[in-house]
Formats: structure tokens, sequence, C-alpha cells
């Protein structure tokens, strides 16, 4: 090694020294959180057709509900459909219901799933030892798919659309924005939690697919809330998306905006994303700590 | 001793023929069920996914039609009972994702844990580790479809006709037959543009949508109609259905068998020259553990 050289590596070394000895441990990073939010980006525009897919994708998963309620109830939205839903067109009940639940989905295979990525490109163990706070991670991870998601439901409701000839209400655009950020904010509390239970159990294949088929079911995506028995609609309460998809069903379909019924859903909304805040918070605290003491971090 | 040891690999290496790539697909078989049972929520996915996927189905059914008959339906196909209907297509369905989703990502599962190219130089023919994935798969799915169809009987009223049970395996027998070829054609996506999990997703939800799942192809667009005739899955579910609703009495059964069986040679066909080309392809790049 040169004298040249091991003056350049002294000085690299004293550099890295002088950033830890000053380092202050923060309750949160934001540049970290872009950071994150940004490099999950970039990767995600290598694939510019994920996102187009994944914004088709559910139009192929809900033609299905349609074609069946027109072979069960003929082509005209039935009777006993409008009279416990208080809708008059299937169609347009159940687009709305699915670009509402892709938020859901999004935060339960997108945030969850970051770390098992993370985990099998090998970085896990080298972000986690990183001076950031875990929170700046995980909101990186909710920031970028939330971008991702936005996309991909919009790409759903404008194609949904077209192809079912459907209409909503413009005066819908400002409440449908303000709930759904409210909601968004809870659904990150929902993703943390999801992220810890798969450092716990590891195959999120399974995990995953069990928490979104379980929500999916007893959310009111493809019929209204009334339709499911009673102690299942309080289950679905407490899932942030059931208030989103009932107050935007209502107020895209109608137009009517009822400041009350709107106040409402959104103080409910914003309780229930403190309380999956703090519960996705604690899970993940715990979930880490538990993988850590058993030297499973990186294992699969 | 070392004599001894040369002689059982010898033996191990000039191992060929029906009965050893049987072998060789049930030990991988079995292998995957261990690896599934290590993972406990494994298990509790493999006994609620059934309903999972069927309950939707019924309480939308339910919000729409408000009972358990369906005039609309009966117009149809000739029955107005809606719900076995549903049942019997949908229990189909879950053997067939079991049998796409899960043979179709079996070989970027080895590639993932780094076992792929190991299991490429084993004495065994590159079809068996598809074969093994499959016959997995067709033990996974046909639990599943035998957990939902009694519960079905118990907690909805679901009907069968058990005279048709003996027909509607041999229509699953030739139904297997026919996926495998579009299998295949899966295994060739996977291993060719390595993250085709998306791909797999899209093919199957297609095929899933164009099938009379949950309802007859009469309702589908009319080009989707065509696409539909030509998916072994159609055949497949319809005849699963009308053997079991009808028993041996199923109207559509020659049409059904007829298809699939031809179905079954044009596909097997495509799917298993498309793996040859494939394989040899990855091979030659040697990308065959690239992720």
């Amino acid at each position: 090694m040169t004298h040249q050289t091991q003056e350049d590596k002294d000085e690299v070394t004293h550099q890295s020294s002088d950033y830890l000895e000053t380092f202050k441990p923060r309750a949160m990073d934001w540049s970290a959180a872009r950071t994150f939010a940004m490099k999950n980006l970039r990767i995600a525009l290598r694939y510019p057709a994920n996102i187009m897919i994944w914004g088709f994708l559910p139009l192929l998963w809900f033609a299905p509900y349609i074609l069946m309620a027109t072979a069960v109830g003929g082509p005209e939205t039935t009777a006993h459909f409008t009279e416990i839903s208080g809708y008059d067109d299937f169609i347009q009940f159940v687009i709305i219901g699915w670009f509402v639940f892709l938020y859901l989905d999004n935060s339960i295979w997108g945030i969850g799933n970051n770390f098992r990525v993370e985990q099998f490109s090998g970085t896990l163990e080298p972000l986690f030892s990183t001076p950031v706070p875990r929170i700046s991670i995980l909101l990186g991870a909710a920031f970028s798919d939330s971008i991702q998601g936005t996309i991909q439901a919009m790409i759903l409701l404008l194609l949904s659309m077209s192809i079912f000839g459907v209409s909503y209400s413009l005066t819908a655009i400002a409440p449908t924005i303000i709930v759904l950020l409210i909601m968004v904010i809870g659904l990150y509390g929902f993703g943390f939690m999801v992220a810890g239970m798969i450092l716990v159990f590891k195959d999120p294949s399974v995990l995953t697919q069990l928490v979104s088929e379980t929500s999916y079911m007893i959310s009111p995506v493809n019929y209204p809330i009334n339709a499911l028995p009673k102690p299942v609609q309080f289950a679905a309460y407490l899932l942030p998306t059931t208030i989103g998809i009932i107050t935007i069903r209502e107020i895209a379909i109608t137009g009517a905006w009822n400041l009350l019924n709107f106040s409402q859903a959104v103080l409910a909304l914003g309780g229930l994303a403190i309380v999956f805040w703090l519960l996705g918070l604690a899970t993940f605290q715990f979930a880490e700590k538990w993988t850590k003491q058993r030297g499973h971090m990186g294992g699969f | 001793m070392e004599q001894e040891e040369k002689t059982i690999f010898q033996k191990m290496w000039n191992r060929e023929g029906a009965r050893a790539e049987l072998r060789a697909a049930n030990a991988l078989a079995l292998k995957q069920w261990q690896v599934e049972f290590s993972y406990p929520l494994s298990v509790l996915w493999f006994i609620v996914m059934p309903f999972l996927w069927f309950i939707p189905l019924i309480i939308a059914g339910m919000a729409i039609t408000g009972g358990a008959e369906s005039a609309a339906l009966e117009g149809l196909v000739g029955t107005s009972d809606w719900i076995t209907y549903i049942a019997l297509g949908s229990a189909y369905t879950g053997l067939a994702i079991s049998l796409m989703w899960g043979t179709g990502q079996a070989l970027r599962r080895e590639q993932n844990v780094g076992t792929l190219e190991t299991l490429m130089t084993t004495p065994m023919k590159k079809e068996t580790l598809v074969w093994g994935s499959m016959l997995h798969n067709l033990q996974h799915g046909g639990l599943g479809v035998i957990l939902q169809l009694t519960a079905s009987i118990l907690l909805f009223g679901v009907t069968l006709n058990w005279w048709g049970i003996i027909p509607a395996l041999m229509i699953v027998c030739l139904s297997v037959i026919g996926m495998q070829g579009l299998i295949f054609t899966v295994v060739c996506v996977v291993l060719v543009a390595k993250q085709g999990w998306m791909i797999v997703e899209f093919i199957s939800s297609t095929l899933l949508l164009i099938a009379p799942i949950s309802y007859p192809i009469a309702v589908l667009p009319t080009v989707l109609q065509y696409f539909s005739y030509a998916s072994p899955l159609t055949w497949s579910v319809e005849g699963f259905r009308g053997f079991l609703m009808d028993g041996i009495a199923y109207s559509g059964a020659f049409n059904a068998i007829v298809a699939l069986i031809i179905l079954d040679v044009i596909f097997v066909i495509v799917g298993g020259l498309l793996f040859k080309r494939t394989e040899r392809y990855v091979r030659m790049k040697g990308a065959l553990s690239q992720f």
C-alpha cells in the first residue's frame, strides 16, 4: 500500500468518526425517509410496465363480480340490491369500492412486503444497522407505495369509467382527497403492523394473502356493508378503508355532501389512524426486537 | 466399502424410466409439503383459503338476488340454484389456481433459494421438475376442493349428484393434462422473464375471467367467448360442475370431453415444445440462476 493511499484511508476513517461523533439520534429523520422513498420509486420506475399492469389487473378481478351480477340478477341492477345498498347502479357502486380498496391492498402488499424484498436482496441487515430511526424507513416505504398506489388507483378509475360508461360527481374530488389522505395515514399504521408480522413469520406470500383476502372479504367493496352479518360489520368498521369506501361512494355517486356526516367520518378515520399508528409501531418494535434476539433478521 | 458406495452411486445414476421419474416427482412433492408445513401460517392459509375466495361471491350473490334462487340464471343455464352453481365452479377454480400459480412459480422458488441449478444437474428429466411440483399442487388443490365442497354442503345447502363424482374426477384428470400445457408456458415465462410473476398473474387472471366459474359464458362479450372456448379451464369447469349437478345425465358431457381431449393434445404439444426450447435457451445463456 502506498503512503498516499494510507493517508487517504486515514482521512476517510477520520471523517467517518467525525460523523459518528457528532451524530445525534433523532425521533424522525425526514431526509432518510425521503431517500428510502426515492430509492423505491427509482426501482419501480425501472419497471414502468408493472405500474400499468397493477392499474389494469384489478379490472380483471372485479369484472367477474359484474358478470356474476348480470348472470344471477339480469342486465339491470336488481331491486333487492337497490333496497339494501341505496344505489341503483351496481357497476358504479363496485368501481368506487375497488378504487379505495386498492390503497388497502397496497399498504398490505407494499409496505408489509418491503422488508421481505430487502431480506431477499440481502440488504435488510445493513439497512437496520444504519443510524436511522426505523420509523423513517417505514415511512419512506409507505410514501413510495402511496405514490404508486395513487397512480394505479387513478388508472383503474379512469379505465373503468371509460369501459363501463359510468361517471361520478365532480364535487366529490375535494372531499375524496381529504378522506383519502386521512385514510392513507391510518393505513400506514396498518402496513407497519403487517411489516412487523412479516419479520416474525417470514413467509409473506401466505401472511399477506391471509390479511389481504380477509380484509377484502369484510370490506364493502362488491356489496353494501349491511349484506354482512352484524359481528362482521363491526370488524369491517375497524378497517380504515370501510369508512373511506362508504363516505367516498356516497359523495361520488350522489354528489351530496352532508357536512355533519362528513365530519363524523373524518373524525372516525382520524381516531382509527391514531389507533393503527400506535398498534403498528408497537407491533413493529416488538417484532424487530424478537427477530434480533433470535438472530432471525436476515433469515428466510 | 468404497466399492459399495460406488455401486450405489452408479445404480442411482443409471436409474431411468417412468418409475424412476415418478419416484423423483413424488420426492419433489413431499419436499414441498415439508417446506409448506415448516411455516405455521401456511397450514392456516391452506384451511381458510378456499373459503376466502368463495364467501365474497356468496355475499355478493345474496346482495343481488336476495335469496337462493335466480330466475336470470335459470334462463341462461337451466338451473335457478345459483349457490350450487357458483360453489362448484369456484371449488374447481381453487384447484386450477393452485396448479397454475404453485407449479408456475415452482422453478422460481428453487431459483430464489439457490437450488435450481443443483436440481437441473440431477439425473432426472427436466420436465419431472414441473411434474413433481404439479403433483404436489394437485394434492394441495385437491384437498382444498374437498374441504370447500364439504363446507358448502354443510353450511350453504349445496347439493351434489353423487353419481357424477367419478365422471367429474375423470374430467379433472383430462383437465390436468391440458393444464400442464398451460403450466409449461407459464414456467417458460418465469424462466425467461425472471420477475415473471406479474405476467403469471395477468395470464391466470385473464383465464379466470373467461372461465365460467360464477357465470355462464353467455354473459361474456362475444370476443371473449371465443377465447373462452379455446381454454381448457372453460371445459374443465363446465364438465366438473355439469357432472356434479346432473350426474351421468349431464347433457353437455360429450362436448366437454371431446373439447378437453382436443385441447389437451394441442396444449401439451405446444407447452412441451416451448419448455424444451426455453430451458435450452436459458442454459445456453447461462441465466438459470440469475434473478
